[in-house]
Parts: structure tokens; sequence; C-alpha cells
């Protein structure tokens, strides 16, 4: 992972979107350093997939501004897609192709390559059985899927992460398995954004929880000690947040 | 570009896998092998009869005993029109059109016996040739294996991953349309090898063959990219599906079938009969040869009898009724022509409505360009009658002339009275070898290519317009929430 | 019926639908449309005529009543026949703008007249006519697969599947009342502007009757067919491509390739063989003894046998012999001819009894009087009118009546009778089966299915 200089991997400031005259995000600013979790945690039509969007250029800002290693995304989308890993909910990957296939064709799409033994490495790193390797992924659970799509982040030596409700549908077993790693990103230096509504798991790792709340930050927590947060002051404030 | 082959080769490799596309691509590509095979060989049996034919027509004539000049001018000659080589992969108006003309004098025969009206109504469906499989099926088989080409991503995710991994919309679907474009190439690959063996063998210039490659190239090029784009556009597979076929139905079947009738109401055509009725009635009206007081004809004998320097036409040194025979003959095709003119410049004019559609639909463009390169368009048959009316003014006034200078006044008067005035009347048969046998000529490589350039240069703006539209719909696509 | 109305409220509130039917709807109107201007058109050329053609005869007749000769008014007089539209015409034009409508005939030999072809446009009969048959041979079934495709996995993939259908009384009875709806909307798309069109060109009953009859049958095989096809558990993306290259399968290419198969196994040479055979019997007489054409034509036609024998000048009587005997050494051919043009017809037939598409086409020219039999019937009125002209002008070449202007107007006259059209009850049954066969097949696979 490569790190970024001046630590902000992530910048947005008073990003306002407007969808016709409804406003959705109502000058939302937020960053993310290098080597920091972000959790951002929001009730549903709180905006949290439109901040996605403007992250990976797919919007137009009404007004405000997005950086993502020091890239503007409204105007060069494709460089900052390369430098991010967008991880959703549910990978999508090509039914008539095995993982090594799907991830050698991703790569390609960005202009790289990776030779057998730095795929192999990636997949290991991931936790991704080695059966499964060249295997079709028509048959591969969610789990599979995100670790394929984590190894393919890996090769492509993303600083960003942005992380879509990763861990809904994961077994617990699959979900302590996805902190280790995203621990270990974090360890080396990547810029992780983890959207989701998940309050439990999302505390587990991150290093910051914000809540986004009709289009904007209406609170921010920092992780201190070893209990890390608050979880009772979290989940008041979340519920608060999702009533409102 | 790699990364465009990259996509190219993906999409190719889901072809491969999804067997209902598989299988449609070798159905089809079976489908234009047997149209090219079929069509070659109905075509070689065509070229082959109609050779026989005009042969046997050319000895008939040459075989005819001593005869009266006027007996042969009745006997008359048959033309067949020969088959153009390129015709086995556009038959164009081939059927639509009679084949042979009855060539006798003063009248001016049809051609008759073309195929449609002797077929079964089956004909109405189209005929199978390799023009109709690359000009109709080719387009919608590569709708229904591309529609969902970047609609189906979408709808499955794979989309926004792609463009997530660092691919531009403009990259995508260039590779998307790729893949299409090599399974529309496996399609045609049959009709092309025809066209290029026709061109080899010698069937066909290099130039039309080359054009005509060209034009079915841009064709198809052009439905990919519109297929692209439009998959690329709308959010569901099936939606580009619905909107595709509407499209291919509007441009290549409804079209087309509109345009005639816009044609014929604008520039209406006459009946043969209304035409012979109306030469007849001109024909009295220039002058009445059974009329022996008639003031034309009157004229003529005044005009002969000065430039003979005679008083009498008994004195003529010719034969007075062969040069009657001639100005008959010359009013009666002066008549013949400017009716022909008339009848093909309102066919030019509702030829020239349904060119002006073509930009709605590039199947009319494609089909111009295919018929007129292939030699089986209006033109072309057009070039033939007038040939053929060329050969048998010629060949009537030969014998016209011969009924003057070889036959003589006396024996031509008694002839019908008398068996020896009627023996003596008739000449030797070696008049009838040495006439000209109907060679009608090919229009040369340079007019054949300037006919097709309009159409060539419509096809090629659809393509542009579709590279366009697929370029917008790139654009789209890097900016779209996938 | 309650669930009838109710399913035609739910189908004039989709969008999709309702402008679908419309579509199909003005399709058929203008091509009704132009089915009545071309029926006009054709009908205003026929009368056109009429006067043109009595100012020709009347030209000759001023000039030929002088000597009152029969030869010359035989010879130089054309006779005009003409085949009017029928009164279903409209709907289905068929080879009627690649065969003449109106020829004029003499009584000199026919074989080399009967075949004159018409002054078209090759290139504007290329593509096929766009009348009422073409919208409902080629159209309609695609309107049927925009509306049926999705019946049942348009609301499984919105997801609506199961609630409708447990929300409905009976699934079966919804089904069957969405269906009736969407094909009755359909129905009468094409069936209301075709019966606007009977009625201004006066369509008899029972061919407008047989009419909605095929337009029922055909829409009922295409409509059993999306359902089989939708009732398997597909998408809507897979069923209606299914069902489109079933469409271009139906068609397109089977009629197509039908025609090619038909074509090379009949093939129909004779016609220029005719022409040239015709042509050299005919001019052969004036280089044989003309004691020998007389006795060819004796043979069939005794009743002149006891005329005036024939000297050395040129006598009328003979050379209208010698043109019937060319006529008749060319008989085989034009019989041969005729027979493989009926051919080729009926064995389209057969191709319609199992491809519906080809079936409607065929039918509803069979009864419009627009099939290569109803031209075949006509060039047999014409070879009647012309053996009529022949009766009428022996007499007087036989046996050398003077022949006036009086004469000219005794004349016989074409008596026209547009085609009655036929029943055609071999192709409906054709239509009727295949859905039939569609509907088991599709009964016994969903049951093998278990569907």
């Amino acid at each position: 992972m490569t790190s970024i200089d001046g630590g902000k991997a992530i910048e947005i400031e008073d990003l306002v979107v407007r969808y016709g005259e409804r406003q959705v995000l109502d000058h939302l600013s937020l960053c993310v350093a290098a080597g920091e979790v972000y959790g951002l945690l929001g009730g549903n039509g709180a905006g949290k997939s439109t901040t996605l969007q403007a992250i990976l250029g797919f919007i137009q800002p009404s007004a405000g501004r997005v950086s993502v290693a020091g890239l503007d995304p409204a105007s060069d989308p494709a460089g900052v897609r390369r430098t991010i890993a967008y991880i959703p909910e549910n990978v999508a990957l090509y039914e008539h192709l095995t993982a090594r296939e799907n991830v050698d064709y991703f790569l390609q799409l960005g202009g790289l390559r990776a030779d057998r033994a730095e795929m192999d490495a990636a997949f290991r790193a991931v936790g991704l059985a080695e059966e499964a390797w060249s295997r079709s992924v028509s048959g591969f659970s969610k789990g599979m899927r995100q670790k394929t799509a984590i190894a393919l982040a890996l090769l492509r030596r993303a600083s960003v992460l942005l992380l879509d409700e990763p861990t809904s549908g994961l077994d617990p077993g699959a979900s302590a398995d996805f902190n280790a790693l995203v621990s270990r990103l974090r360890g080396e230096g990547a810029a992780i954004l983890i959207v989701t509504h998940d309050l439990i798991g999302v505390a587990d790792i991150a290093d910051r929880i914000g809540f986004l709340e009709r289009g904007r930050i209406s609170a921010e927590m920092v992780a201190e000690g070893p209990d890390r947060f608050d979880l009772r002051a979290l989940h008041d404030r979340f519920s608060r947040v999702r009533a409102g | 570009m790699s990364v465009m082959i990259s996509v190219a080769r993906n999409a190719l490799r889901h072809l491969l896998r999804s067997r209902i596309a598989l299988t449609g691509v070798v159905l089809v590509a079976l489908l234009t092998l047997a149209a090219a095979v079929t069509s070659r060989a109905y075509q070689a049996d065509q070229a082959g009869l109609r050779d026989r034919l005009q042969h046997a027509a050319d000895q008939d004539f040459a075989a005819q005993p001593n005869r009266h000049p006027h007996r042969v001018v009745h006997f008359g000659h048959f033309a067949i029109r020969p088959a153009s080589g390129l015709a086995a992969m556009d038959p164009g108006v081939e059927a639509f059109t009679g084949n042979m003309i009855f060539l006798e004098g003063h009248r001016q025969n049809s051609a008759n016996f073309g195929d449609a009206r002797q077929s079964s109504l089956l004909v109405r469906f189209g005929q199978l040739s390799p023009a109709l499989v690359l000009q109709v099926i080719a387009p919608l088989l590569l709708v229904f294996i591309g529609a969902g080409m970047v609609a189906g991503e979408r709808e499955r995710g794979t989309l926004r991953q792609s463009l997530l991994a660092g691919v531009s919309g403009g990259t995508l679907l260039g590779g998307k349309a790729l893949a299409l474009g090599f399974a529309g190439l496996i399609i045609s690959a049959p009709a092309f090898g025809l066209l290029l063996w026709v061109g080899v063998n010698g069937g066909a210039r290099a130039s039309a063959v080359a054009l005509s490659a060209l034009g079915y190239v841009a064709y198809l090029a052009f439905w990919t990219l519109l297929i692209v784009a439009v998959s690329a556009m709308v959010q569901r597979s099936r939606t580009a599906l619905i909107a595709l076929v509407g499209a291919w139905a509007f441009s290549v079947v409804l079209v087309p079938r509109l345009a005639p009738e816009v044609a014929a109401g604008l520039a209406p055509l006459p009946t043969r009969v209304e035409t012979d009725i109306a030469v007849q009635r001109d024909l009295r009206a220039m002058g009445d040869s059974h009329n022996p007081n008639d003031p034309y004809f009157a004229a003529f004998k005044q005009k002969t009898l000065k430039q003979y320097g005679v008083s009498r036409v008994e004195d003529l040194p010719v034969n007075y009724r062969g040069l009657l025979a001639i100005e008959g003959e010359k009013l009666t095709s002066s008549l013949f022509d400017r009716y022909a003119d008339q009848a093909f410049g309102a066919m030019a004019a509702q030829g020239r409505v349904m060119d002006a559609l073509a930009v709605v639909s590039p199947t009319i463009a494609i089909r111009r360009l295919s018929m007129t390169l292939a030699e089986t368009d209006l033109s072309a048959y057009r070039r033939f009658l007038e040939q053929a009316e060329a050969y048998r003014y010629d060949l009537v006034q030969r014998l016209n002339r011969l009924q003057a200078t070889a036959v003589t006044a006396e024996d031509d008067a008694a002839k019908s009275k008398s068996a020896a005035a009627e023996s003596r009347s008739r000449i030797s048969a070696d008049h009838w070898r040495s006439m000209p046998h109907f060679a009608p000529d090919r229009p040369s490589a340079g007019e054949v290519t300037g006919r097709a350039l309009p159409s060539l240069i419509v096809l090629l703006l659809w393509l542009a317009a579709g590279a366009l539209l697929a370029a917008r719909a790139g654009r789209r696509l890097n900016r779209s929430a996938a | 019926m309650n669930a009838l109305f109710r399913e035609a409220r739910f189908l004039l509130g989709l969008k999709s639908a309702v402008a679908a039917i419309l579509c199909l709807f003005l399709l058929s109107a203008v091509a009704v449309g132009a089915g009545l201007v071309e029926v006009a058109r054709q009908q205003a050329t026929i009368a056109r005529i009429a006067p043109q053609q009595a100012a020709d005869v009347a030209a000759i007749a001023d000039w030929a009543s002088r000597e009152k000769d029969p030869g010359n008014a035989a010879y130089y007089t054309f006779h005009a026949t003409w085949d009017p539209p029928s009164d279903l015409a409209f709907a289905a034009i068929g080879t009627r703008d690649v065969s003449p409508y109106v020829l004029r005939v003499r009584a000199l030999g026919l074989e080399a007249q009967l075949y004159e072809g018409e002054i078209g446009n090759p290139e504007a009969a290329l593509p096929g006519r766009f009348d009422f048959a073409f919208v409902l041979v080629y159209l309609a079934p695609l309107f049927v697969i925009l509306l049926f495709h999705d019946l049942r996995s348009g609301e499984r993939e919105a997801g609506r599947l199961g609630a409708l259908e447990a929300s409905a009384g009976s699934p079966r009875g919804l089904w069957r009342a969405r269906i009736a709806v969407r094909a009755a909307g359909l129905f009468l798309a094409l069936a209301v502007p075709f019966l606007i069109g009977a009625a201004v060109a006066g369509t008899a009953l029972w061919k407008t009757g047989s009419v909605l009859l095929i337009v029922l049958a055909y829409l009922a095989f295409w409509i059993t067919l999306s359902v089989v096809v939708a009732r398997a558990k597909r998408g809507s993306l897979a069923n209606a491509m299914t069902l489109a290259a079933a469409w271009m399968t139906l068609t397109l290419i089977v009629p197509a390739i039908g025609h090619v198969v038909i074509n090379s196994a009949i093939p129909l040479r004779q016609g220029m063989e005719l022409g040239q055979r015709q042509r050299t019997a005919v001019h052969r007489a004036w280089d044989i003894p003309k004691s020998q054409t007389m006795d060819a034509f004796f043979r069939t036609h005794p009743e002149w046998k006891d005329t005036a024998p024939l000297t050395e000048a040129f006598h009328w009587k003979w050379y209208f012999a010698f043109h019937q005997v060319g006529d008749e050494s060319a008989a085989d051919l034009a019989r041969a001819y005729r027979a493989g043009v009926l051919k080729r017809a009926a064995w389209s037939e057969r191709l319609g009894l199992v491809t519906p598409g080809v079936a409607a086409q065929l039918a509803l020219h069979r009864l419009a009087g627009a099939d290569p039999s109803a031209q075949i019937a006509y060039q047999d009125r014409i070879r009647a009118f012309h053996g009529a002209l022949r009766g009428f002008y022996y007499p007087y070449l036989f046996r050398d009546r003077p022949f006036g202007r009086d004469d000219f107007a005794r004349a016989p006259v074409y008596q026209a009778a547009p085609d009655p059209g036929g029943w055609p009850g071999g192709l409906l049954l054709g239509l009727v089966g295949m859905t039939a066969l569609v509907a088991a097949v599709g009964a016994w696979w969903s049951r093998r299915e278990g569907l």
C-alpha cells in the first residue's frame, strides 16, 4: 500500500448535491487520512450512497469540493478510480470466469498486469481458500466474492478503500476475518472509508465514526483507549439519528 | 487499445459460453452459407439457360431460309438478358423484371417471363440471398446477442465494477463493439467469401466487389455501434431489446415497404395498354400510311423523288416500299423511345423518392448500393431494355434497307398475287447470317461506381452517426451512476 | 366478467401496452387506407382505358371499313380485357402489382400476347406491398410478442407475482382474463380498420367474416406460442429473444427457404422456350406449302374445311390459320407452364399448412383473388375471350364476308368478372392445427416440468 503525502486521502468540503428540488447532501464535510479507518453511519436516505457516488465521480456536486488523493473526481473520474478500490455490498464478478480470470480481467481494465505469484500472494493474503482460485465464481459465497475484490484491491495497490456495507450478511466468523483484513490494510497505510448502518461491526475497527444525518455529519466520535468507543453512547446517538 | 481488446475478448468469451447466442451465430452463419451456395447455383443455372436460349435464338435467326426481308422483320429476334456476376450476392430486381424480349418490327414488346410472375406468393417474403441475410437477418441477430451486452452488465453490477477498475466508458463500449462486430463478421463470412469468389472468377469487377464489401461492413458496423450504444444508454436489457427490435422493424421492414407506396403516389406510371394506344394515336396524328393522300407521307414521297432526281415512284432506283418501311420504323421508334423515356423518367422519380428515405433507414442505402454494384437494379434493367431496343431498331432498319435495295419494286408489289413474284422477292439467307448478334455491353466500372457513390456516402454518414452515438454513450457511462 | 373489466381497466392504465395497441391500430389503418387507394387507382385505370380503347377501335374502323377487308379489321383491332380488383383486393394486393390487370389482345397468335408484362417499377415491387396482409402477417406477431412475452415474468421480476396470484381469487382466471383482454385489444386494432375498409369496398359478408377468422386464428397461434414460451420460468429477456427468433424463422427464413426449394424443384423454363417455339412455328408457314398449314388447321377446325380453296394470292384466312397452328404447336409448353405455376402455388400452400405466416398470407390472397391461381384464372378468361374473337372473325375471313363499320360494334366484348375468391379451408385448418400443436406441446411440456 502506498500512503498519501499530507495524510488526507479523502477530503470532502461543503459538499452539496441536489437532485432537482431535493437536496441530498447538505454542506457535507469529512476527511479520511492515510492509515485511518473512518466509519460513516447513517440510516436509509441519509445520503450514504450519494456520498460514495460523489467520491467515485459518478455524480457532479452542485457545490463544494471532493478530493481523493489530491485528485478531483468530478473532473478526473478515471484518475480517482485508479487510486480507489470500491468494494460494494454485493461484489459483482463475471460468472463465466474463475476468480483468477476475474482478477486478471479487472486488472487489465485498469491497464495493469499481475503475474501468477503476485496473484497467489494476494489470494493468500485475503484468505481465499486455494481450491477456489481457479474455480468459476458462480458458486462463490458473499464473503468469497468480497475476498476476491480485496485481493484485486491489493494487486491494484489502491491507496483508498471504499467499503459499502461490508459485513451485512456475513456470518460472525467471516466478519472477524474481514475485520482482521481491514486492520492489516490500515497498518499498511491505506485510507479506509466504511459506509454502513452496522453500528457494532464498525465500532470494532473504525478509528473515527461520523453520523450522517439529512445530508450532513451531525456528530463525530473518535476511538479512545482500549475500549475504543462507548458503545452505549454510540447506540443512543445512532438511535436518535435514525429516529430523525 | 490492449484494454479494448481485453474487453472484447471477455465479451466474446461470455458469448461463447452462452449457448443461445452461440447457436444463433452458428445458425445464421449456416444460413448465409446456404444462401450463398443456392443463390450462386441458381444464378449459374440461369446464366447457362439464358446463354443457351440466346444462342438458340441466334441460330433460329440465322437458319431462316431465303425470305422476303419484311418477313424477317416480323420473324424477329429474341434478346435475352445476360445474368450479372454479382447477382448471386444480390439478385436485386431480377425476379421482378422480365428476362426475354421478342424484338420485331413496328412493335416494342415487354420483357417477359420474370420470376415473380411465375413464382408462388412466397417470393413476396423475400428471396433467400446473401444480401437478404446481411441486410435483414444479420442486424436482428446482432440485436439479439448485443442488446444485453452493456445493459446486462449493468443489471448484474459488473458494469460499475469494470468502470471502477479504471476502464473508460469509451474503451469499454469500443471493446464490446469489437466483440459484436466480430460476431457479425462470422455471420457474414460466407457472403464475403462468395463476393471474393465471384470477384476472383471474373464474374464481377474488383471495384464492385470491394465497394460492396465495404458497404456491408459499414452497414453491419453501424448496427453494431447502435446496438452497443443503446445497450449502454438504457437501464435494462429488456428495454434495450425492445427498443432495438423496434428500430430494426422500422428501418428494415417497415420503411422499405412504405417507400414504394409514397413513391407511387408521387409519380404514377402509365399502363402498357395506355402507352400502346397513345403510340397508335400519335402515329395516326403524324401520318396515316394507309391513306394515300396523307400529307406527311405525300411530303415524304416528294422529298424522296427529289432526292433521286426522278418524277415518279416507278422510276426510283430503289424499292419505294422499303423506303416507306424505313420511314415508318423511324416514326414508331421515336414514339417508343419517347414513351419509354417518360415511363423510365417516372420510375427514376420514384427511385429518388425511395432513396431519399435512406435518411430514416440505412437499409435503403445498403440495398441501393448492393443492387447498383451487382448491376441488378432498375438502371441496369433499363440499360438492357434500351440496348435491346437499339438492337431491334438497327436490325429492322438493316432489313428495311435490304427491302429497298435487294427486292425489286415490281416483285414486291406482285408478291401477294403471284407465286413467281413471291419467290423472286425472297433474298438470300446469307443476309440473315451476316446480321450482328445481340451483345449487350455492361456499364463501365466508373459509371457503376459513380452511381453507387451517393448511397455509400449515406451509409458512411450512418456509420458516423452510430459512432457519435456510441461515443456519447461512452462518455455518459463515465458519469452515470452505473 | 368482472375480472375482464378489471383487467381491461388495468391494461388501459399501462402506457406501453396502450401505445402498442394504438400503434398497431394506426399501422393497419394506414395499410387499409393505402390498399383502398391502390384499388381505386386500379379501378380508375380500368375506367380510363375504356374510352381510349373505343377511340382506338373507331380510328381503325375509319380506314378499315373503306376496304371492308375482314383481315385488316382482325389484324389491326386490339380488344381490351381487364381484371378488376375484387372487393377484398384492398387488403391483399398480392400479384396484382407484378402482373398486368389490363391486357389487349387481337385475333393473332395468343401465346405471343398472353404473357406480356406491365410497365412496373421493379424496385417498387421488390420489397413487397404495405397492405393489410403485410401488417397482419409480419407486424402483428411482433406486437403479440411485445404484449405477451413478460405476461408472467414481468410480474415475477417486479416481485409482484406471488402477491398477485395470492390476491386473485383464482390465478388461472387472472391469467385468462389478462390474456383475453390483451388479445381483444390486438384483435380490435386489426379488425376495426379492416371492417371500415371492407365497408368502403363493399366486401362480401362471407369474405369479411373469413378475414376476421384468419386474423383470429393467426393471432391465436402467436398468442399461444407466446403464452407457452412465457410459461417457462425464464426471464422476460429470454422470452422476448425466443419469440423474436421464432418470428424471424417463421416469417422470414422458412418462407425464403421454401421459395428456393419450390422454385428449384419445379423449374419453369417453358416460358421462354414457349415464346421461341411459337414464333418459329408461326413463321415456318411462309416457307412451306400453304396446303400443309391449312391441313393442320382443318384437323382442329373441320368446320372451315369446305370453304373456298386457297389460290396463289395472299389470303388472310391462311395468315390467321398459321397463327392458330402456331399456338397449337406450342400448346403442350403452354399447358406445362400453366401447370408449373399452379404446382408452385400448390406446394407453397402445403408449406402453409405448417407455417402460420405463409398460411395467413396465402389464405388472405386466396380470398382476395390476388394469388397466382387468380392470375392464371385471368389468363384462362383471356384465352376464352381470344377463342371468341377468333370465332367472331373466322366467318368473315373464311367466307369472304365484307367487314363494315357496323361489324366493329358486333365484336365480342370482354366480360370482366373480379375473381370470386376461394374459401381457404385447408390453410385455415393448417393455422388451427399449428396452434393446437403448439398448445399441446406447451401443455405436455409444462406437465413434465411440473409448472
